[in-house]
């Protein structure tokens, strides 16, 4: 049966709302209409739990799903239900218009009717995995990964690069902590691997999913193997490197200037003999990773407190301890902020010509030597080994994470991570706890039956033209072309459906969202609007499901209104619209349709806002040429800190 | 070069007059056609590009919007039901004024047309039957002016004495025959003629009919057995001197077009025809005597 859970959220939004015209106008659409005081607590979910048998379906018209939804998923097990959020993106949005605001209620109400009509239920599937993770070591964090899979029980093979050893751990470490922490840290954990599978040598071929990746093994020696793992992590570590001003400052000319790290190993202890003066010379224009700029406040401050003069050249210096910058200057470090701009070599030292940005002034300075800090860089073989695992490398040639905040060791492939300086240059501390990080989401994948469920793309091979269009666009390798067919690989699959909007035969579709639902469901608001709105416009906006919904809810909150006549339909991603959904909506009658997206670069299925803007444009280009007005169609991106971007957006006309 | 692109570049050596006409290619002649496509139903599949072994199809990244709008959609709709949409709601949204193709953007995969050089084409149908969609059809016409382009006719120079100069084919079985036979009996033909044995009339190719053509002959004169009295083939329709029939016709309206009009001639004569050999021979030099010499000669001589 198909019922309908009314909340006043605790008596209030049937003051915003004309419930008895909202019970009335429905209750032909549904077979059961029940209004409930407060759905989202104790009594209401017992109300709900009550009236409800598992294969019915339901529609659930109170709050926001991001809150309602989840008590409710503790409570009901109903695989079929949809959100209609009456408080955000109606009551609370158009307090001064009742009467429209409670038939935008009906509207939408009526749209989740034919929703519910056209859902299927989920798919449930399962794959195979292996129990064996893969670290690509090179780096401390390496280290640490495979130490901590091997500690859960998960069998592990540390790779590592030919002629690896501690001294080079602790060298290419070295900008990570300061030299003691560092070396204490390493000696534990190597101690920890003793039972861990090491292999020194590359690797070739990547083939497989997330849970089974068929991996082939280069030895030093020539031995090649292949072996299967369930989840990769890569590890590579970071290499340092002379900046570019090196040369400038006449390293590899004088034997007065050397790097800061090659300084630090020479006077190892040593006190200054008498007062000696270094000066360090930072490169000014490269920008500086705070791990950087936190070993240069120690290496200088170490040297400082040993009676060296220190003299600091630099521009912007970061770093994550503000303590280190107090106490290098506690301890008599001088900061100039500027550039060196010439080095002269006599018998006395090195003349060093500065001039201070700051003050824009020149002075020269008499040093005995000069010290340039290196930079940290990701290893050179890097963009080979992303390209060899097929994932996606920053502008600055590390590894790129899906977002860094919300997923912060996920590489663009599912079921391989990366830890520590392979994605950025980190501090100690930072790269065991994103080591740690890594093999929790390895630890995932290997450890849980991949059994999923949810709507997938499914493709019906006979009506499919393997044009691969849709092969294309996937963004995460869940469509693979085998014996001339599409396969779909769920395993990979983030359910977006852009794979969807660009298939030309509708060989592919997406379960539940249909080409004949969306229809269905635009021809619903159409037709219900007209009936309760007369001629008055209304506009759809096609919104993603992450960021774009959740901005219109925040105008909900923030209470920033907008016209009535402006209905949300929510799609799983952006990039599952294609020109087809947005000239329907026109069609049925829609003066405008807005296509939200998340922010550039923040889509959560990584190409959909990019997708969704050259959809628009196209839309555009085509109506233009037809003689309609392409300002009807529009793209723009939504985001939940920008709750007013519904106001603007949606035409206060509809 | 492969062989089609040397055929044309001799066509376009040896046409003196800009052609007009799209031309009919007649029912046996094959490797000359036209291939019509529908944009509107095409999935941009590629199936048709892969499938051609001479690169005559290439994908385009534009969309026929003029298709699209004038497109009828069939009872049963099209097999690309996305597109089928598609199409239909901008007939829907149509408004005023007109409509032209427009680019696909960068980086929108699943739209686009296919684009046809005719001047590749051997006409094999390959690509039709590839097509998932029904969008090609091999239709028997040739393009002849796009493939020849426009033509500077060559200078007219004045020949006062002259005796045409015509290259025969004669196959080897029948009207080889028939020749020597009109030997034997002392007949009497003009000495305009240099005979070409070939095996059969069907294995004259239309390159060698164009290499003497360039070479600045005035005519070409193509002799096989009786019809239905091949040795290749005998009555069967596809018999050498059947198929031969229908090519030189077609080589006959080309040369029309090319401004070399009645100077390509085929006929039949039998081993025991050594009459009948004379009579073509006479009337052909007779024909060519009234049409003049060869414009090519013209050509010819400036490029001398
Ligand atoms: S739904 Fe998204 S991730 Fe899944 S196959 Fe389609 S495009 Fe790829
Ligand atoms: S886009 Fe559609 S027709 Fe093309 S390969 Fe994918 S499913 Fe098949
Ligand atoms: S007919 Fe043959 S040669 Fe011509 S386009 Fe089609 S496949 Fe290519
Ligand atoms: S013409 Fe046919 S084979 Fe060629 S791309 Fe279009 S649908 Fe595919």
């Amino acid at each position: 049966m198909k019922k309908l859970f009314l909340c006043t959220c605790n008596g209030t939004l049937n003051k915003l709302l004309d419930f008895t015209k909202i019970g009335k106008e429905v209750k032909a659409l549904y077979d059961v209409v029940e209004v409930v005081d407060n759905l989202c607590l104790e009594e209401g979910l017992t109300k709900l739990e009550k009236g409800l048998s598992e294969d019915d379906r339901l529609a659930i018209g109170a709050c926001s799903s991001q809150i309602i939804g989840v008590p409710m998923k503790q409570r009901i097990k109903n695989d079929l239900v949809t959100f209609v959020p009456l408080r955000e993106q109606v009551g609370w949005v158009h307090v001064e218009e009742k009467e429209s605001a409670t038939n935008k209620a009906i509207v939408l109400l009526s749209d989740a009717s034919v929703q519910l009509d056209h859902m299927e239920s989920p798919t449930e599937f399962t794959e195979s995995v292996v129990d064996r993770v893969l670290v690509m070591g090179g780096g401390i964090a390496g280290l640490k990964a495979a130490s901590d899979l091997h500690r859960l029980g998960v069998e592990v093979t540390l790779l590592e690069p030919s002629g690896q050893n501690n001294e080079r751990y602790l060298q290419t470490s070295v900008f990570m902590s300061d030299t003691d922490t560092l070396i204490n840290e390493l000696q534990a954990i190597q101690k920890t691997l003793k039972k861990v599978e090491r292999f020194e040598g590359t690797f070739g071929e990547v083939t497989g999913q997330t849970g089974s990746y068929d991996v082939t093994l280069n030895g030093v020696n020539g031995n090649e193997k292949i072996r299967e793992y369930g989840a990769i992590i890569v590890a590579s570590g970071n290499q340092q490197y002379l900046p570019r001003s090196a040369k400038k400052m006449r390293h590899g000319k004088s034997e007065r200037v050397v790097t800061l790290d090659s300084l630090m190993s020479r006077l190892k202890k040593k006190r200054a003999k008498e007062s000696s003066t270094i000066l360090v010379a930072v490169d000014f224009d490269a920008p500086m990773f705070s791990v950087e700029g936190s070993h240069l406040l120690r290496s200088t401050r170490n040297l400082a407190t040993r009676g060296y003069t220190i003299i600091v050249v630099h521009s912007d210096i970061r770093t994550e301890d503000e303590n280190l910058y107090r106490e290098a200057r506690d301890s008599g470090v001088i900061f100039i902020r500027g550039k060196v701009t010439r080095i002269r070599e006599n018998e006395k030292g090195l003349t060093c010509r500065i001039e201070n940005t700051l003050e824009s002034m020149e002075r020269e300075v008499i040093a005995d030597l000069v010290a340039i800090p290196q930079m940290v860089g990701p290893v050179n073989e890097t963009a080979l080994l992303a390209d060899k695992l097929g994932v996606d490398c920053d502008n600055n040639g590390f590894i790129r994470t899906r977002y860094s905040k919300m997923k912060p060791v996920q590489t663009s492939r599912r079921g391989i991570f990366v830890a520590g300086g392979a994605k950025m240059p980190m501090s100690l501390s930072d790269a065991m706890a994103s080591a740690q990080n890594a093999v929790l989401e390895a630890f995932k994948v290997v450890r849980s039956p991949l059994t999923r469920s949810g709507w997938i793309p499914v493709i019906d091979d006979e009506q499919c033209d393997v044009c691969k269009a849709c092969l294309e666009a996937c963004p995460n390798d869940a469509l693979r072309l085998m014996d001339d067919r599409i396969v779909h690989v769920p395993a990979h699959c983030e359910f977006c459906g852009i794979c969807v909007s660009a298939c030309p035969t509708r060989a592919i579709e997406f379960q539940s969202h249909r080409k004949e639902s969306w229809f269905a469901r635009f021809e619903a608001v159409a037709t219900t609007h007209r009936r309760l709105e007369g001629k008055k416009p209304f506009s759809f906006v096609f919104a993603c499901s992450e960021c774009a919904n959740a901005s219109i809810d925040q105008a909900g909150f923030a209470g920033k209104q907008y016209g009535t006549g402006s209905y949300v339909i929510q799609f799983p991603c952006a990039g599952m619209v294609s020109p087809i959904e947005i000239l329907k909506g026109l069609v049925v009658g829609a003066e405008h349709v807005i296509v939200a997206h998340c922010p550039p670069g923040g889509c959560h299925h990584q190409t959909g806002d990019h997708l969704s803007e050259l959809v628009v444009s196209f839309t555009r280009d085509m109506l233009r040429e037809i003689g309609q007005d392409p300002e009807r169609v529009q793209a723009t991106y939504m985001i939940a800190a920008m709750p007013e971007k519904m106001q603007k957006e949606v035409p206060v006309r509809g | 070069m492969d062989k089609r692109e040397r055929l044309i570049q001799k066509l376009r050596n040896i046409a003196v007059q800009t052609p007009t006409a799209i031309l009919e290619v007649p029912e046996k002649v094959e490797g000359f056609g036209s291939i019509k496509y529908r944009p509107e139903p095409c999935s941009v599949c590629k199936k048709c590009i892969e499938a051609c072994e001479v690169e005559a199809l290439d994908i385009d990244f534009t969309v026929q919007l003029p298709a699209y709008l004038d497109a009828t959609i069939p009872e049963g709709g099209f097999r690309s039901k996305n597109r089928e949409t598609l199409i239909s709601l901008l007939q829907t949204l149509k408004g005023e004024g007109d409509v032209q193709a427009i680019s696909v953007p960068t980086g929108l995969a699943g739209y686009g047309s296919v684009v046809w050089f005719t001047e590749k084409c051997i006409a094999c149908n390959k690509c039709v039957e590839a097509c998932p969609e029904d969008c090609l059809d091999l239709e028997k016409q040739y393009d002849l002016p796009t493939i020849i382009g426009d033509v500077v006719t060559p200078p007219s120079i004045s020949i006062t004495e002259w005796e045409p100069f015509i290259i025969c084919f004669v196959c080897w079985e029948c009207s080889h025959a028939a020749a020597d036979l009109a030997g034997l009996m002392h007949l009497h033909y003009p000495a305009n003629i240099r005979t070409v044995r070939v095996p059969c009339s069907g294995a004259v190719e239309p390159i060698q009919i164009m290499t003497a053509m360039e070479n600045g002959v005035d005519g070409v004169l193509v002799t096989g057995c009786l019809l239905s009295e091949c040795h290749y083939g005998g009555d069967d329709p596809l018999a050498g001197n059947f198929m031969q029939q229908d090519f030189v016709h077609f080589w006959q309206s080309v040369f029309e077009e090319i401004g070399l009009g009645g100077r390509l001639h085929i006929d039949f004569a039998s081993a025991a025809m050594g009459i009948r050999f004379t009579e073509i021979v006479t009337e052909f030099v007779e024909r060519i005597k009234k049409i003049g010499p060869s414009p090519l000669r013209g050509k010819l001589e400036v490029e001398s």
